[in-house]
């Protein structure tokens, strides 16, 4: 287990830095930030050089990499070049934001999607089902955007039940939740089912029916428990992805979360945040996946990390 | 079961056109409430001497020399002064010194307002300038976009503790309006250099009407009165808070749920609900940034001045404006506004006339069938709708548009300046200064960024002449003649001047929407 661990680890390091590599390099190939920086002026030349001194964007690159690795170690990815602020604290400022929100959303996933996808499978072929699997459908096809909109204009303009954008309350956080919730509920339906049907073909869920257990018992303790572990997986690379932030729904909802950080900074060029944002996210995603996978032995014994894999 | 299928499906189909029965019904709902007046209540009630605005972005950073964005000024309008200012009609008019002279065609002397306080308490003098311009001029602003706006200004030398003079390295004529602008604005010395760069970043200090008492990173912005502000009687407001709510929908949902009272960039598409509510009221202004389709005048075949008017002959400008706009645009001669001071009224925009544009394009040897390479910011669905309908005009004249949609960003700072955006380009200025002195310099003069290809020996020649005088009836003169190159030359398809809308809550009195984004509130109250 520990030397899994470890390997994961080293795999994550050698992950974030090819991340880094392309970021970096990447980024460098759209345009200038000093020429966005400037675009309202008539710069001289003198003063451009003098930006770029001042900036960094003078050394070679690969000195320009080697402190921007040098900051990775340390967690230092230097100063926004827009704010002047350290981009660690940018970040910090979004983290508390951006996790309720994929709380809020991770949530109404849960539990929209359960329901949906056992009752789904349990009545398999029935008018139930049919709903249950068009309603997957629609939350899959659904444009989060226009979702947004829609719950705004039902419950903050015509009934006027709650807020419609900010980051104050509670309340505030109710609409931007259902939003992310119900586009992420409809893939989750169809995992949630199609893991269930699988299961309940397995002869142990006979066995418990036969032992004369009620018909929910054994959907719920036996079934599902089973079914559990790929929708975990799933749950899980979702909820890194949306620590990532979710623009479209942050932007509608003027939610100040890291997703919006970091579009701001690809459009300004704001070098250090860009890095310093994908690298964050990126570290988070690849954590996130290690403790996916760590859990799957609390949730299946059967599986041991060991490396003799699944038995 | 294959009929069950279908109803459900048609079940499901009923399902969705209710929901978005409901989308569209809101509007419906709401004109309704307009005839009938006096129905739809005000949501807003109990907020008191207060405002809240509602705006599409904040700048991150509101020391003034780091800045150029137009959300910065926009609030910091109401935290700082400059020694010049300018009316919501763009006059300039004295702000922090009470008036000014050049002693010499080097020597500009300022006399200071009295008794004027920052918000820290701190007075405002001649150590307060000269500190503002050693800094915008000395490292920490040569950090920044504004430094080089002012380097016409070698140094500030004090008189005495209300008097100034500017000393300049050259003449520069639009120094004045240039003080009017975000570089200029005056910083306590004291607050700045106790607190450092970093703190002020995020704790803006000025003279203002207003001082910025809260700022939650894209978030909000708070701003209370100023009771020592040196205008008697004015803020009239106690607070005002600005929301930054990126889009526009949602905008819209808080003015109609009372959340906001103003709102900043109102789409045309929601000018008409705006209008049919009874507590809001729509207000239109024009402003100083223009619209065009710029030609690489390096490619062929638009190195031909014919072929760069036919095109203006074949577009229809006042269909655009009017169908697409829904008349919220200006039409323009050149690539300039109404505002800016250099406009010549006399010259008309190009007609449209197809006719003609066929005849050019014959005589120029333009083949049926060219194919021409057109460039736009991805992020502008309206102007997305304009390229198509240029498309179209220049379909009807035998020439093939192709529309290249692209990161806005990537197409100011690289595609443009390296020439690499087409035939033709969208290109949307305004001109900072309000003199066509920054756009035409900008866009004509060889070796400017946003220039790749241009080059004419009598445009520059004028451009440095305009440029050698302080003398603004002899620049005016100059421009005349300058337009009336340019005009000629065709350098660009010009299309329109934008019109900027605002939708404000009728409990707030004597707001006036600003030209050029910069809100001004003093004399804003409610009712």
């Amino acid at each position: 287990m520990i030397a899994y661990v470890i390997r994961r680890l080293l795999h994550t390091v050698l992950v974030v830095f090819a991340i880094s590599l392309l970021i970096f390099f990447s980024i460098r190939l759209t345009g200038d930030p000093v020429t966005v920086m400037f675009s309202a002026g008539e710069p001289t030349k003198e003063a451009i050089e003098e930006v770029r001194r001042n900036l960094g964007l003078d050394q070679p690159l690969y000195v320009q990499y080697l402190i921007f690795l040098k900051g990775l170690v340390t967690f230092d990815f230097g100063e926004s070049f827009r704010s002047h602020m350290p981009v660690m604290d940018l970040i910090m400022e979004r983290a508390g934001a951006t996790l309720a929100l994929a709380i809020g959303g991770t949530i109404v996933s849960i539990l929209i999607a359960f329901p949906v996808g056992i009752i789904s499978a349990v009545k398999r072929g029935s008018i139930v089902d049919f709903f249950g699997r068009i309603f997957s459908l629609i939350g899959i096809s659904f444009p989060n955007f226009w979702l947004g909109i829609m719950l705004i204009l039902i419950f903050a303009v015509n009934l006027k039940w709650l807020p419609s954008s900010g980051f104050e309350g509670p309340q505030h956080l109710i609409l931007p939740s259902i939003t992310l919730g119900m586009i992420l509920s409809g893939i989750l339906a169809r995992l949630v089912r199609s893991s269930m049907l699988e299961v309940m073909n397995q002869q142990y869920v006979s066995t418990a029916k036969s032992k004369g257990i009620s018909d929910w018992a054994v959907i719920i303790k036996h079934a599902f428990r089973n079914a559990l572990l790929p929708t975990i997986t799933f749950l899980g690379l979702q909820f890194g992805s949306l620590l990532g932030g979710t623009v479209i729904v942050e932007t509608i909802f003027s939610w100040p979360g890291i997703g919006r950080l970091i579009i701001d900074a690809i459009n300004q060029r704001d070098y250090p945040v860009i890095q310093g944002g994908v690298i964050f996210l990126a570290v988070i995603m690849v954590v996130v996946n290690l403790i996916v996978d760590l859990s799957y032995s609390l949730i299946d014994p059967r599986i041991k990390t060991g490396g003799s894999g699944r038995a | 079961m294959k009929k069950k299928l279908s109803i459900l499906f048609a079940l499901l189909l009923s399902f969705t056109l209710v929901l978005s029965a409901c989308s569209s019904g809101k509007s419906e709902k709401s004109s309704a409430g307009s005839s009938e007046k006096g129905k739809e209540e005000n949501p807003v009630k109990d907020r008191g001497n207060e405002i809240v605005i509602g705006v599409t972005a904040e700048p991150q950073n509101w020391d003034p020399i780091d800045t150029f964005l137009l959300d910065w000024s926009t609030v910091a309008t109401s935290v700082f002064e400059g020694l010049v200012d300018r009316t919501l009609d763009l006059k300039l008019q004295p702000g922090l010194a009470e008036s000014w002279e050049y002693l010499d065609d080097n020597t500009l002397q300022f006399k200071l307002r009295k008794g004027v306080q920052f918000h820290d308490g701190e007075p405002f003098n001649a150590d307060a300038v000269k500190f503002t311009f050693d800094r915008l001029l000395g490292p920490e602003g040569q950090k920044g976009p504004q430094y080089a706006n002012y380097n016409s200004i070698d140094h500030v030398e004090i008189v005495d503790e209300y008097t100034v003079n500017l000393k300049l390295k050259s003449k520069d004529p639009v120094l004045l309006t240039k003080l009017a602008g975000y570089g200029a604005v005056i910083v306590p010395p004291k607050y700045v250099q106790e607190k450092g760069d970093e703190f002020f970043n995020n704790n803006p200090v000025g003279t203002g009407p207003f001082k910025m008492t809260g700022y939650k990173r894209d978030q909000e912005i708070v701003l209370e009165k100023n009771p020592n502000y040196w205008k008697k009687g004015l803020p009239k407001l106690d607070k005002v808070t600005f929301k930054v709510i990126p889009e526009s929908s949602t905008r819209l949902a808080e003015l109609q749920t009372g959340k906001i009272d103003i709102m900043k960039r109102v789409e045309v598409a929601q000018s008409k609900t705006v209008k049919e509510s009874s507590f809001l009221e729509l207000k239109d202004v024009g402003t100083p940034t223009v619209y065009s389709m710029r030609f690489d005048t390096a490619k062929k075949p638009f190195d031909n001045k014919q072929v760069r008017q036919a095109i203006n002959y074949a577009v229809d400008k006042d269909a655009i404006i009017k169908d697409i706009l829904s008349g919220y645009g200006k039409s323009i001669s050149t690539y300039q506004s109404e505002l800016s001071f250099g406009n010549n009224p006399d010259l008309k925009p190009y007609k449209y006339d197809p006719e003609k544009a066929k005849k050019l394009l014959k005589e120029a040897g333009v083949k049926e069938g060219t194919q021409i390479d057109l460039f736009i910011p991805g992020n502008d669905a309206t102007f997305k709708e304009i390229a198509q309908a240029v498309s179209f005009y220049l379909e009807e004249v035998g020439l093939k548009l192709n529309i290249n949609s692209v990161d806005s960003t990537t197409l100011i700072s690289d595609l443009i300046p390296n020439g690499k955006a087409g035939h033709m380009y969208r290109q949307g200025w305004g001109g900072w200064t309000l003199d066509f002195d920054n756009t035409a310099y900008l866009m004509y003069s060889e070796g400017q960024k946003w220039n790749p290809s241009f080059k004419d020996a009598k445009v520059a020649e004028l451009l440095a002449a305009e440029r050698s005088t302080v003398d603004q009836k002899e620049r005016e003169k100059i421009f005349k003649e300058l337009t009336e190159v340019l005009y000629d030359l065709a350098p660009e398809l010009n299309l329109y001047q934008a019109v900027d809308l605002y939708a404000v809550n009728k409990r707030v009195q004597n707001f006036q929407p600003p030209h050029e984004d910069r809100m001004r509130l003093e004399e804003v109250s409610v009712k």
